[in-house]
């Protein structure tokens, strides 16, 4: 039942709109409420500039979200996004400051290089998980130390720098006062969104997180949908390398440790379930900018680092348990007019 | 079966020492083996992560002058991460089955890393500690003393600091990017700036840990820059934070307005050394710091008296160092 709903998942009746819309807005409230309190408390908070620079800081979590958002719903996770970022970055890195390459080429090659790097990783995760019946959990674990491991030989632990002059003018630059990577990241959660509501590929990523047996049972090939979960994501961590390189201007074998948590923290405060089938990528969406407001808002009020991890701790808990009453709420709204 | 799988898990682990064994040795000389040759002493110099350049270099530069010496066989080891304290406490305790003469350590923690140093001390070990200083407090509880060679993090960071504050002179607004909470170079470097501030007639608007990294460094300090339109200067625990807080200047459009000083001298901080954006970084020479350990480490095996602090040199580099 739940799966030939999620199949045909579309919102025609009014009830339902009604229950999609509960599902984002819980968290859309509570981002609301975050920018209220610090537009008052951060003199500097509610400023353009200012959401220029929180545009700039979500940038990289909300391009590795898009791609964890398609993983999680299939339920699975994928520990190993940072790690793979470094390594897709050193190895994409010295391309761009090879000589006899003129810019554009150079930087063509290296967006080729990163992502090919970054999906091939996520195709080894996808493939042994699936293969193996090995829980992504502990496959993507590996992979996060091969993948560090690799970037550190790779690069014997030293920093990649000096980027063509062109490649650093397009990190800072802006279109209609908003980062172009911001857009970037923007277009990638809209294609995600677009990818997982109106296709069959995203119908079964759905379907597969609910009822993975119903799914085989009628007749559809989960692995396939299942690798090329991780293969997708695998595509956003090597957008993102490009990403943090052409806003640092580095490319360093230890850049991203910890970034997987706060991909995973941004979809799941977005809503998603961490066993599968429910999540969206407007909700990752939204979940990245609450962990960004939160950060940048602490930083302008002066906040200690101490009480900074503290209270960045506390609020990704009661997003969670709101959630959680939130979807209560939701359930008990009629699913079918 | 049993036997079988016994066999396999064997092989494996054979394979995977061998392995671990080919990848220390890559760019080394032979003097990374274990065993002691010919009579010559086993020199354990256990460091922190070889992610980082730092302990990279520390690395090379003890090999190469164990070479030289010729006289030890040098057995270097590093951990996973900054803060991997177990990991550390793992290679201490296989020095001590080697029966390794001497253990020069770069601890993750100035008072973690007392008792199994204590146990060596104890299986007759001769110890040198070198890079960040143990906590005397914890030393003498022990009843350990050991000979520190290394660099002093707060004059250093002094010394970084100073350049700033004659650069920006008395009044400056400056804030600070620190290292890891909890470290003690992170700390004695927060200190140094300190000082130097105080002196100089700095004002230190604000001062948060950005954990070393480049890019916690990029969004502190875009920040901050933001909570404070009048910043003058960002004093960087750690040059890959430099790197940080120089594109986060950028992205505010403030270059020239805003001058960073740093610590480390890795090769990609020289651009900003020399277009005047770092007024100066830091070199701790890591290579030559691992080597008078093992100087200090021998001599002690010969029976001398070694005093207390060998301070290594510590030197600020400008743009005149870089030509």
């Amino acid at each position: 039942m739940t799966t030939s709903a999620a199949l045909t998942r579309k919102p025609r009746s009014a009830a339902l709109l009604a229950r999609q819309v509960m599902g984002e807005a819980g968290i859309g409230i509570a981002l609301l409420a975050l920018v209220v309190v610090f537009a008052v408390a951060a003199p500097k908070f509610a400023t353009s500039d200012n959401l220029t620079n929180i545009a700039t800081e979500i940038t990289l979590n909300t391009m590795l979200a898009v791609g964890m958002t398609f993983v999680i719903l299939v339920g699975g996770i994928d520990l190993s996004v940072g790690s793979v970022m470094a390594l897709s970055a050193v190895v994409a890195g010295p391309l761009l400051t090879a000589h006899g390459l003129s810019t554009p080429v150079a930087i063509l090659l290296a967006v080729l290089v990163s992502a090919l790097v970054g999906m091939g990783c996520g195709l080894v995760n996808g493939f042994v998980s699936e293969r193996w019946r090995v829980p992504s959990f502990i496959i993507t674990l590996g992979m996060l130390n091969v993948a560090r491991g690799a970037a550190l030989q790779y690069t014997n632990a030293k920093t990649v720098y000096d980027f063509p002059a062109g490649f650093s003018l397009f990190g800072t630059s802006t279109v209609l006062g908003i980062p172009t990577l911001f857009w970037i990241a923007l277009a990638m959660v809209a294609v995600g969104h677009l990818v997982l509501t109106r296709t069959v590929f995203g119908r079964l990523v759905f379907a597969i997180g609910s009822n993975e047996e119903a799914v085989r049972l009628s007749g559809h090939r989960t692995s396939i949908v299942k690798v090329a979960v991780f293969v997708i994501s695998g595509l956003t961590v090597g957008i993102a390398a490009v990403t943090y390189m052409a806003r640092l201007n580095i490319a360093s074998p230890i850049l991203g440790s910890g970034y997987e948590l706060s991909a995973i923290a941004a979809v799941v405060i977005g809503g998603a379930s961490l066993s599968g089938g429910k999540g969206s990528m407007i909700g990752t969406l939204l979940g990245a900018c609450l962990l960004g407001v939160l950060t940048n808002g602490l930083l302008l009020m002066g906040v200690s680092d101490f009480q900074r991890q503290m209270i960045t701790g506390l609020v990704i808990m009661v997003a969670v348990v709101v959630d959680y009453y939130r979807g209560r709420l939701a359930a008990r709204l009629p699913v079918e007019a | 079966m049993n036997a079988k799988l016994a066999l396999t898990a064997c092989t494996a682990l054979v394979l995977v020492t061998t392995l671990t064994a080919c990848g220390q040795e890559g760019d080394s000389s032979k003097s990374t083996s274990t065993t002691a040759k010919g009579g010559k002493p086993t020199v354990c110099l256990v460091m922190k992560s070889l992610g980082n350049e730092y302990f990279q270099a520390m690395q090379k530069g003890a090999v190469e002058h164990a070479g030289q010496r010729g006289d030890l066989t040098l057995n270097a080891t590093g951990i996973q991460n900054e803060t991997d304290i177990d990991g550390q406490i793992a290679a201490i305790n296989k020095c001590i089955t080697d029966k390794a003469a001497a253990l020069v350590l770069a601890p993750a923690d100035s008072r973690a890393l007392v008792a199994p140093l204590q146990r060596a001390s104890k299986a007759g070990m001769k110890l040198v500690n070198i890079d960040v200083k143990l906590d005397d407090a914890a030393l003498k509880s022990a009843g350990l003393d050991v000979p520190f060679v290394g660099p002093d993090n707060t004059a250093g960071a002094q010394k970084s600091g100073e350049v700033l504050a004659k650069a920006l002179g008395a009044g400056g607004k400056v804030i600070i990017l620190e290292g890891v909470s909890g470290a003690a170079n992170a700390q004695q470097r927060k200190a140094g700036f300190e000082a130097a501030a105080t002196a100089g007639g700095l004002q230190v608007l604000d001062s948060k840990s950005a954990n070393w990294e480049t890019d916690q460094a990029y969004t502190i300090t875009t920040n901050l820059i933001t909570a404070h339109p009048d910043l003058q200067g960002v004093m960087a625990s750690n040059d890959s934070m430099a790197l940080g807080a120089i594109k986060a200047i950028a992205a505010a459009k403030k270059q020239g307005q805003i001058k960073v000083t740093s610590f480390d001298n890795i090769d990609a901080i020289h651009p900003y050394v020399q277009d005047g954006t770092v007024v100066a970084t830091v070199d701790q020479y890591a290579a030559k710091q691992a080597g008078d350990g093992i100087d200090v480490a021998m001599n002690e095996i010969a029976g001398q008296q070694v005093s207390t602090w060998v301070k290594t040199d510590v030197k600020v580099i400008t743009k005149a160092d870089l030509g």
